[in-house]
């Protein structure tokens, strides 16, 4: 009844239409890593709901009733707001390139009034989304193979790159760039361009190594590739991190007893590292039953993307997955000793309001996605708002 | 028509490479969540292992403990060197230590004043990261408890209660013992036992000098090791007992030295600058070994101010330096008997008379004595001190032999008795050899040179040590004992560096000059001061007075006796009792003390009071019943007592002296 419900004009606005239409299974996905993540915040806290696992779960409450009313979103609102998401998330990119806080050498945070600390790097996680869908959706196949055109999104993902790198935050920046990119191909870009470009960067990365890189991503880089080489300075982080998940084992040393994370040894252990406390508390099997939940929501938002009607919704669904699954890897192999020490956050499971608010609103389109996959989108004129 | 067609396929060429490619983006996706698992399970399974290793060494952490330090004894078990526990406070700084404002909270706690806040602030900067730095020592229950319970809020600081040494009897045993104070940097080297990391343990102590420093691996034992759970920056988390590794302690040090002989040496010296050795003459045990004035060895342990330092080190009559074996001064008269012994030996007849007029012109010059003693023969040359007769003895012998039974004696060297040989002064015994090698201008020994000898002064010169050797060994009559400080270490026995030989001297000879030392005490310059007092037991012994400076024409005595303090004569003592089987041996030395009977004799009286009085056997004689005590003839007292002291006394029957043959000294 639901689906032919959907398919009917005049049922599918109906609210209780488009709740029944919410994936309730991947709402529960999500809360559970959630819950998770409060649990490790708990722990890492020395068993103790502040500063960390209280917050982390109210936000997370809060966060979970604003991604169900956006999923009610229509997907034509989603699409007029996404140019103007892109450019607000872009102004308050150079308004933190202007006068942003500063906290360890890397200008990324505006204080807006109540919200201290807001990174619009990661609006932009968002905002870059919605506006190459939008401008996806209104481009011939045979332009986003391969055409001037595609000097816009290329433009679209440069920009903030830029500015994100500026910060430095080397490793937002170069899953916005990825994230984009993926958008790109996925939209279509010409495979052979494809090859050519990873030919390029091939022979570009080693001259960005030399004259564009800061020297603490230098030394970030260089640790990675040797962390024994600096066992006090850069590579104690990756050391840590290993002997954290290591001396974890098959099960774990138990909840609350992680002396890795308990004795602060594990640096930024609420945040980034937060993925090698659970691995030292829960062991190889909680760790791979993590990375199954992780693996169900990318499977789940492909699956949204790929069954959405409109274009916008099939690129806007997939660009969030992209983005999931780029964090998660990215993680992943920094925590495991696989990829330098950048600072990408384990949705969900690490603590950060901004992360969240991104992670969040992202899923809230996932959803809006697949309770209006039947939605046509016209192209610019005669769409709802104007 | 054909445009709707155009606009269906187009749509449907992006929908199809839309899916295929998300198809293919789940592909990468779902490889590297695989790589990831594997990567896991290469940590967490394969490599867990050695990965817990890791994380234990980091959640771990042993602290050094320091082992508590051997006790030192003398030879009736007495603590003469101890450890007690002291409330200490450290601390370490990391970089986020404001030290100023630190000590500015700590100040409000316990006193710290400019000076010490200053040197804090140096020796906290100076000091490694969280390498604990001693604030404080012997903080008092109340200070400790109060910083205790506010460590949370002072971040870097710790109190804990170490061990600390102390010397329940410092002064008397300061130079012997010596002292233990902290590490300097000089002290720890690259390679051998100071490069032990427990060297850099706050509050550790190393012995600095005497006993204490050559015997300071034995007493310091093996460090052991607490176990602890420490964060990230090295703080206690916790303590874990059951893992701790447990200290070897230091072995005790037992010595030879009497507690009670030695103390009442540093009393009977009261303010006057000198030393005193007693010995065993059967054994060559030292009961006491004392240099006056002395110091207070535990100010030394909590680490001595500038000015204190400088107060000990620049007072004329030197505490700091241990007189009994590194002032070297001339043995004056108490020579006499080396010269006298050397005549016997070489045929001179007891019987040999001098006249003594009270001067003597010889070799151009007129040589002097106390008085005009009128003519005497060998004994009574020994007892009254007679320059004269030993001017006119010692040039009928010349410098080699007497030199050569000098030496015999045990004079002019220095003796392994567990101490530094650089805490030792060999001294000098001159002969024709010494001047040839000496003074290359003038290498021959002029005949004028000897009269000086033969009443030890001149180039003969000795230690206290060396003297009481020379005077244990004609107690003895028979070894050439060697004198021993150190008993044991632990379990170990602390052999005599070497067996004892034969004194190459006729008894019967040896035996005259205990005599002639017996008529000192009873008819000689002794006898004034000379009397023990404890009934049957005498004793034996020769003054002897050395030039602090010469002085021109007759006015010795007056000017020596009463001049300007360190213009005085050095006044000596050498002594043996009981007389008729002797038992103990000292020497004592006044430094400028003036004549010898008057200085030296009454300390080495009481002195040797004390020695006597706890000897069991020789107070069953003082208490024998009057029937026994009364019995005529002294010459069966040694008889008696010679076979109970060889029986039940440690030292085997050769070691034993001859019955003296004293029996006329002796009344």
């Amino acid at each position: 009844m639901t689906v032919s419900a959907l398919t009917r004009p005049g049922e599918r606005d109906r609210i209780t239409v488009k709740l029944s239409q919410i994936d309730w299974t991947f709402c529960a996905v999500i809360t559970m890593i959630a819950l998770a993540g409060g649990a490790m915040l708990y722990s890492v806290a020395g068993g103790a709901w502040s500063p960390w696992a209280a917050q982390h779960l109210i936000r997370y409450g809060l966060w979970f009733m604003v991604m169900i009313a956006l999923a009610m979103v229509d997907l034509r609102v989603w699409f007029v707001i996404a140019y103007p998401v892109y450019v607000v998330a872009l102004v308050l990119l150079v308004a933190v390139a202007a006068h942003g806080h500063s906290s360890l050498g890397a200008q990324r945070w505006l204080n807006l009034g109540p919200i201290h600390q807001f990174q619009p790097s990661e609006v932009m996680k968002v905002g870059l989304v919605l506006a190459l869908a939008r401008f996806y959706h209104s481009l011939p196949a045979k332009s986003a193979q391969f055409s001037w055109w595609l000097l816009i999104p290329a433009t679209m993902i440069g920009a903030p790159v830029a500015l994100v790198i500026k910060q430095p935050d080397l490793g937002t920046a170069l899953l916005i760039a990825a994230t984009g990119l993926t958008m790109m191909i996925l939209a279509g870009l010409s495979l052979r361009v494809v090859a050519a470009g990873a030919l390029l960067l091939g022979v570009a990365a080693p001259l960005a190594v030399k004259f564009a890189l800061k020297p603490y991503q230098l030394t970030r880089l260089l640790t990675f590739l040797n962390p024994e080489a600096d066992k006090s300075g850069a590579g104690y982080h990756i050391i840590q991190s290993k002997i954290a998940l290591g001396s974890g084992g098959l099960l774990g040393k138990g909840f609350g007893l992680g002396s890795q994370s308990q004795l602060n040894f594990l640096p930024e252990k609420q945040t980034d590292f937060i993925f090698a406390s659970l691995a030292e508390e829960f062991g190889f099997i909680g760790c791979i039953g993590m990375l199954i939940l992780y693996a169900a929501v990318i499977f789940m938002a492909l699956r949204i993307a790929s069954i959405a009607h409109s274009h916008f919704g099939r690129l806007g669904a997939a660009g969030v997955t992209v983005t999931v699954a780029l964090c998660v890897l990215m993680n992943g192999a920094m925590v495991m000793g696989l990829a330098p020490v950048v600072g990408v956050p384990m949705p969900l499971l690490s603590w950060g309001g901004t992360a969240m608010m991104s992670m969040m609103v992202g899923f809230g389109l996932v959803l809006a996605v697949r309770v209006h996959r039947y939605s046509e989108i016209t192209s610019g004129k005669g769409s709802l708002l104007f | 028509m054909t445009r709707p067609e155009i606009y269906f396929n187009e749509v449907n060429e992006r929908q199809g490479v839309f899916h295929r490619r998300a198809f293919l983006l789940g592909g990468v996706t779902g490889v590297g969540m695989i790589a990831l698992g594997v990567q896991l399970a290469r940590l967490q399974l394969v490599d867990a292992g050695r990965y817990k290793v890791l994380s234990e060494h980091n959640q771990f952490d042993f602290r050094l403990r320091p082992a508590p330090r051997g006790l030192i004894l003398d030879r009736n078990g007495v603590v003469l060197a101890e450890n007690r526990p002291d409330f200490r406070l450290f601390v370490s700084r990391d970089e986020h230590t404001d030290v100023e404002e630190l000590l500015d909270r700590l100040a409000k706690l316990i006193p710290i004043d400019d000076d010490h806040r200053q040197r804090l602030i140096t020796d906290i900067n100076d000091a490694p990261r969280r390498a604990p730095v001693t604030v404080m020592e012997d903080l008092t229950w109340e200070e400790f408890s109060r910083i205790n319970v506010r460590t949370p809020e002072l971040p870097g600081v710790t109190a804990d209660m170490g061990d600390i040494r102390v010397y329940p009897y410092s002064g008397a045993f300061a130079h012997v013992i010596g002292y233990v104070a902290k590490v300097t940097k000089d002290d720890v080297t690259k390679t051998g036992p100071n490069a032990d990391p427990i060297l850099l343990n706050p509050g550790f102590r190393i012995g600095k000098s005497g006993l204490e420093k050559t015997f300071d691996l034995d007493v310091r034992g093996k460090p052991g090791a607490k176990k602890v759970e420490v964060d990230v920056k090295g703080r206690v988390v916790r303590e874990d007992p059951g893992g701790d590794l447990a200290a070897t302690p230091g072995a005790p040090l037992k010595l030879t030295l009497d507690a009670d002989v030695q103390n009442r040496a540093l009393e009977v010296f009261g303010a006057e600058s000198g030393a005193a050795v007693m010995m065993d003459c059967r054994t060559g045990d030292v009961l006491c070994l004392l240099s006056a004035p002395s110091f207070d060895a535990n100010r030394f342990v909590k680490g001595l101010t500038r000015p204190e330092y400088q107060a000990l080190a620049e007072y004329e009559r030197k505490p700091l330096l241990n007189k009994a074996l590194l002032a070297t001064y001339p043995p004056g008269s108490t020579f006499k008997t080396m010269v006298a012994l050397t005549a016997l030996e070489n045929g001179v007849p007891t019987s040999k008379q001098f006249t003594c007029a009270g001067s003597w012109a010889w070799g151009g010059r007129v040589w002097h004595c106390d008085s005009a003693h009128g003519t005497l023969d060998m004994k009574g040359a020994i007892a009254k001190s007679c320059d004269i007769y030993f001017y006119q003895l010692a040039l009928t012998q010349g410098p080699d032999p007497i030199a050569k039974v000098a030496r015999t004696f045990g004079l002019g060297q220095r003796y392994d008795i567990g101490l530094s040989m650089n805490e030792q002064r060999p001294g000098l015994i001159p002969d024709t050899e010494y001047k040839r090698r000496t003074f290359p201008k003038d290498p021959v020994w002029h005949p004028g040179e000897t009269p000086s000898m033969g009443i030890g002064q001149g180039y003969v010169n000795v230690n206290p040590l060396q003297l009481c050797v020379m005077c244990a060994r004609l107690a003895n009559g028979q070894k050439a004992i060697l004198p021993r400080l150190v008993h044991s270490v632990g379990d170990q026995l602390q052999p005599a560096a070497a067996p004892a030989i034969d004194l190459p001297v006729s008894k019967e000879n040896l035996a005259f000059i205990r005599e002639a030392m017996a008529a000192v005490i009873t008819s000689g310059t002794a006898a004034g001061v000379g009397k023990l007092d404890l009934g049957p037991i005498t004793w034996a012994g020769k003054t002897g007075t050395a030039q602090a400076h010469s002085y021109s024409g007759a006015g010795r005595g007056a000017h020596g006796a009463t001049g300007a303090w360190d213009q005085r004569d050095h006044s000596w003592f050498i002594a043996f009792a009981p007389a008729d089987d002797p038992r103990y041996a000292m020497s004592v030395l006044v430094e400028h003390g003036g004549f010898g009977a008057s200085a030296a004799a009454p300390r080495a009286r009481e002195i040797m009071r004390v020695a006597l009085l706890k000897d069991s056997e020789v107070r069953a004689r003082i208490e024998q019943p009057l029937p026994q005590s009364s019995r005529p003839a002294p010459p069966s007292a040694p008889a008696a007592a010679d076979p109970s002291a060889a029986a039940p006394a440690t030292p085997p029957a050769d070691i034993a002296p001859a019955p003296a043959n004293a029996a006329g000294a002796a009344t």
